[in-house]
């Protein structure tokens, strides 16, 4: 399967940079420098996935917050929503929560392998959720799993379950997710579930430090 | 008793206030004491009010009791001898009564002052609006000196003489109260546009000694891609390290240790190296072992490993644990003949020897070490839990 992708990002050099390293398998149908030409390629190009800079100029100041925001509910002609995937030279917290609460489906960081980011394409193309070593890490910290605190049911919206601890651990230990679900005796679709419900989490949780950072940068 | 003058002035002097009245009575007998009253009345800040500078209460008060004297008893002798001679041989008087008044105003207005305004005021190098401003006040008190040279005598004198005082006074202001004010406000100014500065200095002086040096540097070794790699790469943490930094402390918590042990042996050997902490706690004698076999175990990754090199820290209140992982070939414990040190010390025996544990897994992609450390950090700073 092909899949179509729009580019975001204000710097010329690193659009072409990329579109270079990409594969047959991923077309770019499209590039925008900022919010609002984002916003009207992407409406206009329906794409499967947005590869999507977080820091842009324009719209409410908010960057790749923004470009989200303005497609909010927007489909593909073949009806599935237009997905996001988060890339950026940021490791600062604030960044990575901001732009995965506004609904990205995954966060890599700039320097990931051409290899690895047209999987990244790829599986975000089919809904599921990347998640890069450092934003592993984060979410540990974040959801304080790291000093210990495991939800007691897996609903819970606050901490993450046994479980999605170890995937999160092993994800930010640099394994793959074939690798993870090897290593925990599962299937490859339960490691994505897991994963995907962490993103969930990730979006929905009103967890003091994940609102706390998303108010300093004013989005709730 | 009229304006609260002679309450005033004792109050600021320490004069009893019973003895400074029948004096300011007797002066006012003499007519030089009712312009100097009149002048205390109009300059002196009313009391139930907060003062016009809030240093200036007891407590603060920056100009001693005795130079005060020192400076305005001379003043006033010398006035009232010139006053009371004027009155007999009424030439002089006229020259004489405007100048007492400015020189007692300027004392007032000095003594007002604070220290760092005075010295504002000395080095008030090429300020403009103190210029303008002395101008103003001086050619106000020129008009009233005139005013007065220019009085012919007789009956009308005496209102005569009020008028001019009054102009004088209002040269007197001008040159006092505004001024004060303006001074607050260019302090303020002042030390709000240094910072701004001195930021912008350093944010320039560090863009220049570190991106533009490594831009310069990679462009001569453009034909060097291990090179120009590796120059990018310590360019853009040290950079990312200058903007994200944290407010706390760097360097004596056990994730800052591990950041620069892993920030060093990728100077060292050129690979890129994958860094994810999580958690933090102080950094202690057991700490310090473990950074040290985690830096031999990254050392070994990436020089008998393949690249990607990944290195995971978890820093939890009851345990650390450290994954090192590499993707080359992977090797047996085994068959690491017993002269090599490297692995059985530096990393099994130091890690045993600190009431650690290492752990060497072989997979099928390349080599993890697992290093685990329990118990809670030693530092008291770390609090006790008792759940978890």
């Amino acid at each position: 399967m092909t899949a179509r992708v729009v580019l975001v990002d204000d710097h010329r050099m690193f659009r072409s940079g990329v579109k270079a390293e990409l594969d047959d398998s991923v077309t770019v149908v499209g590039e925008a420098p900022d919010v609002d030409a984002a916003i009207t390629v992407i409406r206009q190009a329906k794409p499967d996935v947005v590869l999507l800079d977080v820091h842009l100029p324009g719209g409410n100041g908010n960057g790749g917050s923004d470009v989200i925001t303005g497609c909010a509910g927007l489909e593909t002609e073949s009806g599935a929503p237009v997905r996001f995937l988060a890339l950026s030279v940021s490791d600062a917290a604030e960044d990575v929560i901001a732009v995965i609460r506004s609904g990205a489906r995954g966060y890599v960081t700039k320097t990931i392998s051409p290899d690895d980011l047209v999987s990244a394409i790829h599986r975000v193309g089919e809904g599921d959720a990347v998640f890069s070593p450092r934003l592993a890490g984060f979410v540990l910290d974040a959801f304080g799993a790291t000093a210990g605190e495991i939800a007691e049911v897996d609903e819970e919206l606050d901490r993450l379950s046994a479980r999605e601890r170890e995937v999160m651990r092993l994800i930010a230990r640099g394994y793959q997710y074939k690798e993870v679900a090897k290593e925990l005796f599962i299937s490859v679709k339960t490691v994505e579930t897991h994963v995907s419900s962490v993103l969930r989490k990730l979006q929905l949780s009103s967890r003091h430090e994940l609102t706390s950072w998303a108010m300093q940068r004013r989005l709730l | 008793m009229v304006a609260g003058v002679c309450a005033g002035v004792s109050a600021h002097l320490g004069v009893p206030l019973q003895s400074l009245r029948v004096l300011t009575a007797l002066s006012g007998l003499f007519l030089f004491g009712l312009p100097v009253y009149v002048f205390l009345w109009l300059t002196m800040p009313e009391t139930d009010k907060p003062p016009l500078i809030s240093p200036f209460d007891k407590t603060q008060q920056r100009v001693p009791k005795r130079r005060l004297l020192l400076i305005g008893l001379p003043v006033l002798l010398v006035g009232g001898l010139a006053v009371s001679g004027g009155i007999r041989s009424a030439g002089h008087l006229s020259l004489t009564l405007p100048l007492l008044v400015i020189a007692a105003g300027l004392v007032l207005v000095w003594s007002r002052l604070d220290r760092s305004e005075r010295r504002q005021w000395l080095s008030a190098e090429d300020r403009r609006e103190t210029r303008i401003r002395t101008v103003i006040g001086v050619a106000v008190a020129a008009f009233g000196l005139i005013l007065l040279l220019s009085q012919g005598g007789g009956l009308t004198r005496l209102r005569d003489v009020a008028i001019a005082v009054l102009v004088v006074l209002v040269g007197a202001a001008i040159l006092g109260a505004p001024f004060i004010a303006r001074l607050f406000d260019s302090l303020r100014q002042e030390q709000a546009e240094r910072i701004r500065a001195t930021e912008k200095a350093d944010i320039a002086a560090h863009l220049h000694d570190s991106v533009l040096q490594t831009l310069a540097l990679i462009q001569r070794r453009a034909d060097d891609p291990q090179a120009v790699q590796l120059l990018a790469r310590a360019q853009e943490r040290e950079l990312r390290g200058w903007l994200y930094a944290q407010d706390e402390s760097a360097d004596s918590t056990l994730a800052s240790a591990v950041t620069e042990a892993a920030h060093d042996v990728e100077t060292l050997h050129g690979t890129p190296i994958d860094l994810v902490v999580t958690g933090d706690r102080p950094l202690d004698e057991s700490g310090h072992a473990l950074v040290r076999a985690l830096r031999e175990a990254l050392a070994n990754a990436v020089r008998h490993g393949a690249p990607p090199v990944s290195v995971y820290l978890e820093a939890g209140p009851r345990e650390v644990e450290a994954f090192v992982r590499d993707h080359g070939t992977g090797f047996d414990l085994d068959d690491v003949p017993d002269d090599r040190l490297g692995v059985r010390e530096s990393i099994i025996g130091r890690m045993a020897r600190h009431g650690g544990e290492a752990e060497v897994r072989r997979r099928d992609d390349g080599t993890e070490v697992r290093l685990r450390m329990t118990g809670a950090a030693e530092s008291p700073s770390n609090h006790e839990e008792s759940n978890g």
